[in-house]
């Protein structure tokens, strides 16, 4: 069989040039690519071009709070040491902390799960809500691109070939309610059957803000803010009577296909739940 | 040393070598000048074999099939049956199924040799499900009994049903199924061939020894002797190795016969959930007799899915049928098993072996009809308890005292069964359930002395002793409850007694690692071997062996399946609680309690163990485990898709033990591998059913099914 080659640079600049020159496969953590390149036991993977390492790149690990308020999160930086963040939202949190096993989560990078752009990664969905963005570098300069705009469909990213992504923004939110659910086929190390996140910011009986996003609902992560704007600048009380609606529109945002009844019905019931709390007053904090 | 007593708590002999990774599988195992072999296999589920074109194979690369079994020899497995091809050869029947292996010295190499082998199929319409067998659709699969019906049987007790029918108040009839399962063992299935000293020699993952040397011999036409199986450290079995490595060594025989260097085959994980046995799925018809609030005749017809291959599953069959009335006695009863031929990869052993299905369809059958009574399940279940004395569905008696109303009320009070059986009502999203269930012990009736006849070889030198037999260590514990049950019998420490991997060239054979026999039948020869040796200690070097002998007095006749189909059962109960997410359908499980009475506990850290793996089987069998079979095709295909619990998915359970010692095992054990499997899937199917008012006929039941489910109800 045919040898790749493989660069396991040590500095970023080092990473980017080859990604220029060779427009290798990434591969970080390698939780994704390990399994799908996988011959078996005992035989090299099938990688068909040049292989980029990222692992040795120190610059792209570590979550630091910048002074507009927002978070850093390196690219390299794993599920795990998310999990453990007091810098991190809550949302990612959840959602980074029931990815797959443990040793996965020790391995498995952020920068990985959004250029994987799997339907069913964990961490897209509370980034989408929480409208984060990535810094993405090459050699000849950088662009910023929400993770929204970034995943295109599943495993399709707006990454150039000569692109690497280094950094994951969040931009500081200050939700009064939180919600998040995931379910998989079982209780750990399992991959999401469906996810959902919920936000809302109520501030004087009124809600502020309001967000929803679904992971494993189709190709990619469902967010609607034609069917948020439904429910932002209405009262507490005014909530009930468009209840309905916004379920229903955000029904018909989650994919036919990937959503069979079970998961559409499931939705649809956290979602009338949230909003339930909400209108019932829910003191300010996550939603069980 | 001090001696070992049989009721130490005794750290696992092989505990510490596992834990470090010291212990050497099969797939650790490098030899000089070492081949490897994959399987060439079927893609389509039925169909004739037109043409296989293969690449050209570089020098040192073979291509083994049908074609390499000498003239002199036979393309069959001797299983139970001796229908299972050893490589397929102008027909296949199931996907899966092995038409040749590629071996040489490069496992790359191997893969790519693999892809670009052609083969032309003119294909047929597939039988997949029960009732795409029983209506032989795509045509018969034996058209000269113009059926699909591999094996069957019946036996009944008492009146003709039509009258029990004809005089009942009312007869409730349902229809209950339950799913494939796989064994997730976690070492996959592997073997090495070699040739040494004239011999042919396997390395094997194996449960069964002497299994696979009678089941290949045949297709070189050798004698027994010249094949030597030597069983390596087995990580994991639950039955997925009594028969199918067969199908790799068979394979590896008769490449071994031409090419005469060390061949290994180890299975990555998709290709042994996709490409292994697995457990049969059932369709249990029942129609019970109710007169007066309890039931007075019980009719099934129970079918299995047996695959392509016949191999073991008659007699999965028969204990399905007879252990089909659960744990109750009616006074008539009609119980019909059909054992179903599709073009599915073969079903065979899973711990139960036939009985987790009916005890499933009978636990679950009787709920619904407590229910449909306004009658607590419980309550109405004790009312038809079996006890010693009552004849059994096969006309022969139960021997022993049956301890489950002790039991049930051990586990009643420690989980307050009663008062949250009466203050949980139904729908409220929380839910209690409970069964009782058994398995009756080693092989059926008279088998151990009719089929096996087993032995045991103790070998004493110096101070210390071997046992020669050729039972397995798989992960069971039995070298530590053998080495006990030895020293504590000849009053010596267990570090004194020495229990070897069996080699068939060195050890007696003690029959297969299967049925719940090994501590009952084999514990109970190597206690009968040690007591004779205790006798003679002081007379130097020298070794005893002994024969199984069958107690006298307990006739079965296996031609009409009459008699005592077992001398002595397991026995257990268990109590499960749960909560409902009704958002999601998702339900946790808050309690599990169980109770086991398997005569003694030879080993209560292993008996511990054992109930926890075998319970937590079980709930997944009953909630998460689902495996599609469609159109031939296994859909799930890795740890991924089809998935096993997790400690996070069940809560620690309470267990408790009960003694009730059985006069023919060794200090009274019994059998208890594959009881501990046998009950808690219905008990958890019962909570669910209380927790959100609704009513399942099918396992598993994750939460897609349950809103399907819910959905039907309202």
């Amino acid at each position: 069989m045919e040898q790749v080659k493989c660069f396991m640079p040590q500095t970023l600049q080092e990473a980017l040039e080859i990604r220029k020159e060779y427009h290798a496969t990434i591969l970080a953590g390698g939780s994704d690519l390990m399994v799908s390149k996988s011959m078996g036991a005992g035989i090299t993977p099938a990688f068909t071009g040049p292989v980029l390492i990222l692992t040795g790149v120190k610059e792209l690990k570590g979550i630091r709070k910048n002074a507009d308020g927002s978070v850093s999160i390196g690219a390299l930086t794993t599920s795990a040491e998310i999990s453990r963040s007091e810098l991190v939202h809550p949302l990612l949190i959840d959602a980074a902390s029931r990815m797959g096993a443990i040793a996965l989560r020790n391995s498995a990078t952020i920068g990985g799960n959004i250029g994987n752009a799997s339907p069913k990664g964990d961490m897209p969905q509370p980034l989408i809500l929480l409208d984060a963005e990535l810094v993405l570098k090459s050699v000849d300069g950088e662009r910023r691109m929400k993770v929204d705009d970034f995943i295109l469909g599943s495993k399709k990213t707006a990454l150039w070939d000569d692109e690497i992504i280094t950094e994951v923004i969040l931009p500081p939110q200050d939700f009064t309610h939180i919600f998040y659910r995931k379910i998989g086929m079982r209780r750990a190390n399992a991959i999401s059957k469906l996810t959902l996140s919920a936000a809302a910011t109520v501030k004087d009986g009124v809600v502020v803000d309001f967000r929803a996003s679904s992971g494993a609902a189709g190709p990619k992560v469902a967010r609607s803010r034609a069917a948020e704007e439904l429910l932002i600048g209405k009262k507490l009380s005014e909530l009930p009577a468009v209840k309905e609606e916004f379920l229903d529109a955000w029904n018909g945002v989650i994919s036919p296909h990937a959503m069979p009844e079970y998961r559409r019905n499931s939705t649809r019931r956290m979602l009338a739940y949230f909003i339930d709390a909400l209108a019932a007053g829910h003191p300010a904090g996550r939603v069980e | 040393m001090a001696a070992t007593k049989i009721g130490d708590k005794i750290r696992r002999v092989d505990a510490v070598q596992k834990a470090r990774g010291e212990a050497k599988y099969v797939c650790d195992l490098t030899f000089p000048d070492m081949q490897y072999a994959y399987m060439v296999r079927s893609t389509v589920p039925r169909g004739k074999i037109l043409n296989i074109s293969l690449p050209e194979f570089p020098e040192g690369y073979d291509f083994i099939s049908a074609k390499d079994i000498p003239a002199k020899g036979r393309n069959e497995l001797w299983m139970i049956a001796k229908d299972w091809r050893c490589f397929a050869d102008e027909y296949v029947l199931y996907v899966g199924e092995t038409i040749g292996l590629v071996v040489g010295p490069d496992r790359g190499v191997l893969k790519e040799l693999r892809s670009k082998i052609k083969i032309d199929y003119e294909e047929q319409t597939p039988a997949v499900t029960i009732d795409d067998g029983i209506n032989c659709v795509g045509g018969p699969m034996f058209p000269e009994k113009n059926s699909n019906v591999m094996c069957e049987l019946f036996c009944e007790k008492g009146r003709p049903m039509e009258e029990v029918f004809a005089e009942a108040d009312e007869v409730f009839e349902e229809t209950i199924t339950t799913p494939y399962q796989e064994h997730v063992h976690l070492e996959t299935n592997s073997a090495i061939a070699d040739y040494e000293d004239g011999k042919f020699v396997f390395y094997a993952s194996a449960q069964c020894p002497f299994y696979i040397r009678k089941s290949i011999a045949g297709l070189l036409d050798v004698p027994y002797d010249d094949i030597i199986v030597r069983q390596q450290t087995t990580g994991g079995a639950f039955g997925g190795k009594e028969h199918f490595p067969d199908v790799l060594c068979g394979a590896l025989l008769v490449a071994e016969n031409k090419i005469r260097k060390p061949i290994k085959m180890v299975f990555d994980r998709e290709e042994d959930t996709q490409f292994s046995v697995k457990r049969h799925p059932s369709k249990c018809v029942y129609k019970s007799a109710i007169k007066d609030g309890r039931v007075i005749g019980v009719q099934g017809h129970i079918y299995y899915n047996c695959g392509a291959y016949l191999a073991s599953s008659y007699v999965v069959l028969q204990r399905g049928v007879f252990h089909a009335n659960g744990v109750y006695t009616f006074p008539n009863t009609y119980l019909k098993g059909e054992g179903i031929g599709t073009n599915t990869f073969p079903t065979c052993a899973f711990r139960g072996f036939g009985a987790p299905q009916t005890l499933f369809a009978i636990e679950t059958h009787l709920d619904h009809i407590a229910r449909h009574l306004g009658v607590d399940p419980l309550e109405f279940k004790m009312k038809h308890l079996c006890k010693k004395g009552d004849e059994t569905t096969t006309n022969g008696h139960i021997i022993e005292e049956v301890k489950l109303p002790e039991m049930i009320d051990v586990l009643t009070k420690e989980s307050d069964y009663w008062r949250k059986a009466k203050e949980y009502k139904p729908g409220c999203g929380k839910g209690i359930g409970v069964a009782m269930y058994n398995h009756g012990g080693a092989f059926t009736g008279n088998g151990e002395q009719a089929i096996i006849k087993a032995h045991s070889l103790l070998v004493k030198k110096g101070d210390k002793v071997t046992i020669l037999v050729g039972s397995t260590e798989m992960g069971q514990g039995f070298k530590t409850a053998l080495r006990k049950i030895c020293a504590s019998t000849l009053g010596i420490s267990i570090d004194n007694v020495d229990y070897p991997d069996p080699d068939t060239s060195k050890v007696v054979d003690s029959g297969p690692t299967a049925a719940s026999r090994s501590t009952m039948i084999v514990g109970r020869l190597v206690e009968r071997a040690a007591l004779q040796m205790k006798e003679r200690w002081n007379e130097g070097d020298f070794s005893v062996e002994v024969e199984y002998e069958h107690p006298e007095g307990y006739p079965w006749d296996q031609s009409t399946f009459r008699g005592d189909a077992y001398l002595g059962y397991g026995w257990g109960a268990a109590i499960i609680e749960v909560e409902a997410d009704k958002l999601t359908n998702e339900i946790k499980t808050v309690g599990i309690w169980t109770s086991h009475e398997i005569g003694k506990a030879i080993d209560e850290l292993i008996v511990h163990g054992q109930i926890n793996g075998g319970v937590i089987q079980s709930l997944g069998y009953g909630s998460m485990e689902k495996l599609e079979n469609r159109k031939g095709f296994f859909k799930q295909k890795s740890m991924s898709d089809y998935v096993i619990p997790t400690s996070m998915d069940f809560p620690k359970q309470f267990y408790h033990i009960q003694e009730n010692p059985y006069p023919w095992g060794p200090y009274g054990a019994k059998g208890m591998g594959e009881l501990v499997f046998n009950g808690a899937s219905a008990a958890f199917v019962d909570a669910v059913e209380r927790a959100l008012d609704t009513r399942f006929t099918s396992i598993p039941i994750p939460p897609e099914d349950i809103e399907e489910a819910l959905k039907n109800v309202q």
